[in-house]
């Protein structure tokens, strides 16, 4: 990616995902305006947690064989109890309001915990699925499927259809509910109706975005714009473009970086509730009016920001052909082993060029294919390990690798490398983190480095292996193009 | 700003013209009202006629609000029977500014053009002609000039004469003030009460109004209803116009 514009490409592989994000804060934060003018944004916090429960609730009774499998979607199965538990969560508040037993705020904090200890407790029930839960529960709407895009796109737009079909009535409910029952008649219906667009956006959101994504999109916003803003129709619209700021900005980052969405976003949007408090020493209209000065001018310069790489050097440029290849460091905790069944593997394995009680690693896969470009610059290479089978992997540190090197009696130049992070998500990309460098070895100078932090797509990946196979073709492409 | 003869003249029009309309808009018979089948005032009766200027005077907690809820549907009885001669929608109704919620931000415009949500459709563009009228509601309370103001940015008079042209924008036949005059500068006061009078005289309209402030029901009201440890009375008003 040359530039933050091209996430903006339908052919991007993430598109659906930044559609997905864009819709959740364009739609959320016109429900979440009306949870913080009726002064009950703790239900914006707690049935998003109520909806985790639900999900969590119905992996486990799927893996105890109470509920049968839905297709092949972790989806479907988590969504069924994200609405469920979402609309009995809200009628059981609703009935206890009703009564008006105790404090609201403290009901909604009990029913906060207790959700929040029954989807742990269900998780524990569910050791076999915990990591499906989990990765549900995280909200991934980075790995949002296109049919999943559509419910999300339905879901919402059908929300956002009837918010801004009966915004009147939202309005007069929320504002004076004396005046709404001379103009309009029973009140109960618009409350009901409200909530309703609440729980279904709350249901379907969780499922797509995790509980703080949403609780992010569905209050941050609007509680930025409210400083801001007089009149209702434009506290509405800038709460929308916040929550659209914040989404977009959000993926940038959450892409250019490989920082999880959900965090990054809430961050951004708690920024944006500081720069709001900030400008409303000034008129509204001008505090508006900065305001999205800053929010396009932000998002425009970070997408625009043009990465200007440097490719690996030629060898003839730095007047060095004798270069040690260290093994690349694995920093992530995980093996980073390649499945068996590779069927080159067996190939290698009959030529002899394998023992059978080898298996293969993202790690040797990078460093024969760093060989093979390193090669190609002009580099005469040699392993270290054929000089001395004591030496093991270098460390990215400079002066670890050098010591490493001069200990081990070699001069010249050598290339380290060091994955700090490599999680294969759904086959669609790889997050890497991943550190090399270029140093030479007698005066400790780095000549060369770069620091890779990003998700590379894996588009054709058919299993995990692939995906780790086309990652690494990936990031070695990019080193030496720059 | 009409002076105390000017006002006078036109009650004395009204007082000619009008009450030529025998059925009453709103009939109280024997009503008992309270909460939780716990009576805060019995034995109400009431009739209130197109054109009528009515007072509820009485201390806090008397019951005053209570009475107007009912009259409202707001609140069901616990006892008697209470009829309307209209529908809900033709009340306009003036609650006290401190029982909304600052936290909304509604411009003066916007206060006023929600008097109108009975007659607009939900998915419709709020018609112009509608905000014209709003216009002139604001302009008949004399604060047309604050329409793009921050509702909750004005003074308690100013609050006050916004929510009698919301209440206005109903097109009502009958008017309901909860405490119009308390908190109020003075003229605002003497705004709010050329308003009402007129409204009565010129517009047939009935209102009925409340105030803790006896002494300014009898100066502003034609009949006074005065409610008092769970009683209530009706007394002649006009206390500053009679001979």
């Amino acid at each position: 990616m040359n530039t933050g514009f091209e996430i903006f490409s339908p052919s991007y592989l993430l598109f659906p995902a930044l559609l997905g994000t864009g819709i959740l804060g364009l739609v959320c934060p016109l429900i979440g305006s009306y949870l913080v003018l009726r002064r009950t944004v703790f239900l914006g916090l707690t049935l998003p947690q109520i909806a985790a429960a639900g999900i969590a609730f119905t992996f486990w009774l799927q893996q105890a064989g109470f509920l049968p499998l839905l297709g092949d979607s972790e989806h479907g199965v988590g969504m069924l109890g994200s609405l469920l538990f979402t609309f009995l969560g809200m009628g059981l508040l609703g009935y206890l309001e009703q009564r008006g037993k105790g404090l609201a705020e403290g009901r909604l904090a009990a029913a906060y915990a207790l959700a929040g200890a029954l989807t742990i407790l269900f998780m524990v029930f569910n050791p076999a699925g915990q990591v499906e839960v989990l990765n549900l529960l995280k909200g991934e709407v980075i790995a949002l499927s296109q049919g999943e895009l559509r419910l999300l796109a339905l879901v919402f737009g059908a929300v956002l259809l009837v918010m801004l079909s009966f915004h009147r009535e939202f309005l007069l409910i929320s504002f004076d509910r004396d005046l709404a029952f001379l103009l309009k008649g029973r009140q109960v219906i618009w409350d009901v109706l409200l909530y309703l667009l609440a729980g279904m956006s709350i249901a379907f959101g969780v499922i797509m975005a995790g509980p703080l994504l949403l609780f992010g999109f569905l209050v941050l916003p609007a509680l930025a714009a409210r400083p801001l803003v007089n009149k209702m129709g434009s506290f509405l619209s800038l709460a929308s473009f916040l929550g659209v700021t914040m989404a977009v900005l959000g993926f940038y980052f959450s892409v250019r970086l490989d920082l999880p969405l959900g965090p990054t976003d809430v961050t951004l949007g708690c920024c944006l509730i500081f720069l709001a408090y900030a400008l409303r020493r000034f008129s509204p209209k001008t505090g508006v009016a900065l305001l999205l000065l800053i929010g396009v001018g932000a998002s425009i310069n970070g997408c625009s920001t043009r990465t200007t790489a440097v490719p690996v050097p030629e060898a003839k440029t730095i007047h060095a052909e004798q270069l040690w290849l260290a093994k690349v460091k694995n920093s992530t905790a995980l093996p980073l082993l390649l499945p068996s069944n590779n069927p080159l593997r067996s190939l290698a394995e009959m030529a002899g060029k394998v023992s059978s009680d080898y298996r293969q690693n993202v790690m040797d896969m990078l460093r024969d294919s760093l060989k093979a470009e390193l090669e190609q610059r002009g580099f005469r290479i040699s392993l270290p390990e054929e000089r001395d089978a004591r030496f093991v992997a270098f460390p990215a540190d400079t002066d670890a690798a050098v010591r490493v090197a001069r200990e081990g009696k070699l001069s010249g130049l050598t290339f380290v490398g060091e994955i700090r992070r490599w999680e294969v998500e759904a086959q669609k990309f790889v997050r890497v983190i991943a550190d090399f460098k270029l140093i030479r070895i007698d005066d400790g100078v780095v000549l060369w480095e770069r620091r890779v932090q990003r998700a590379v797509p894996t588009p054709s990946a058919t299993n995990v292996g692939q995906a780790s196979t086309d990652a690494v073709k990936e990031i070695v492409h990019d080193l030496f193009a720059g | 700003m009409k002076s105390e003869q000017d006002v006078d003249a036109i009650r004395s029009a009204g007082e000619k013209g009008l009450k030529t309309n025998p059925a009453p808009l709103v009939s109280l018979h024997n009503v008992s009202l309270g909460y939780d089948s716990r009576p805060v005032l019995a034995d109400v009766n009431l009739a209130i006629y197109p054109g009528d200027l009515f007072g509820l005077a009485g201390p806090n907690g008397s019951g005053k609000t209570t009475l107007f809820r009912a009259i409202l549907g707001l609140l069901p009885i616990l006892d008697g029977s209470l009829s309307r001669n209209c529908p809900l929608s033709n009340f306009g109704y003036v609650p006290q500014s401190a029982a909304l919620d600052p936290q909304f931000p509604l411009s003066v415009a916007e206060i006023v053009e929600m008097g109108a949500y009975g007659r607009v459709r939900s998915y419709q563009v709020f018609p112009r002609d509608e905000k014209r009228q709003a216009v002139e509601a604001l302009d008949q309370v004399g604060v047309r000039h604050l329409m793009k103001r921050s509702f909750f940015s004005l003074s308690g008079g100013q609050k006050q004469r916004v929510l009698i042209a919301r209440a206005l924008m109903v097109l009502p036949k009958i008017m309901i003030l909860d405490e119009p005059l308390s908190g109020v500068d003075e003229e605002s006061r003497r705004t709010i009460t050329d308003v009402l009078i007129k409204l009565t005289r010129e517009k047939g309209m009935a209102v009925f109004f409340s105030s803790h402030d006896l002494m300014m029901v009898q100066r502003v009201a034609d009949r006074i209803v005065r409610v008092d440890k769970g009683k209530i009375w009706v007394e002649k008003g006009k206390m500053s116009h009679q001979p």
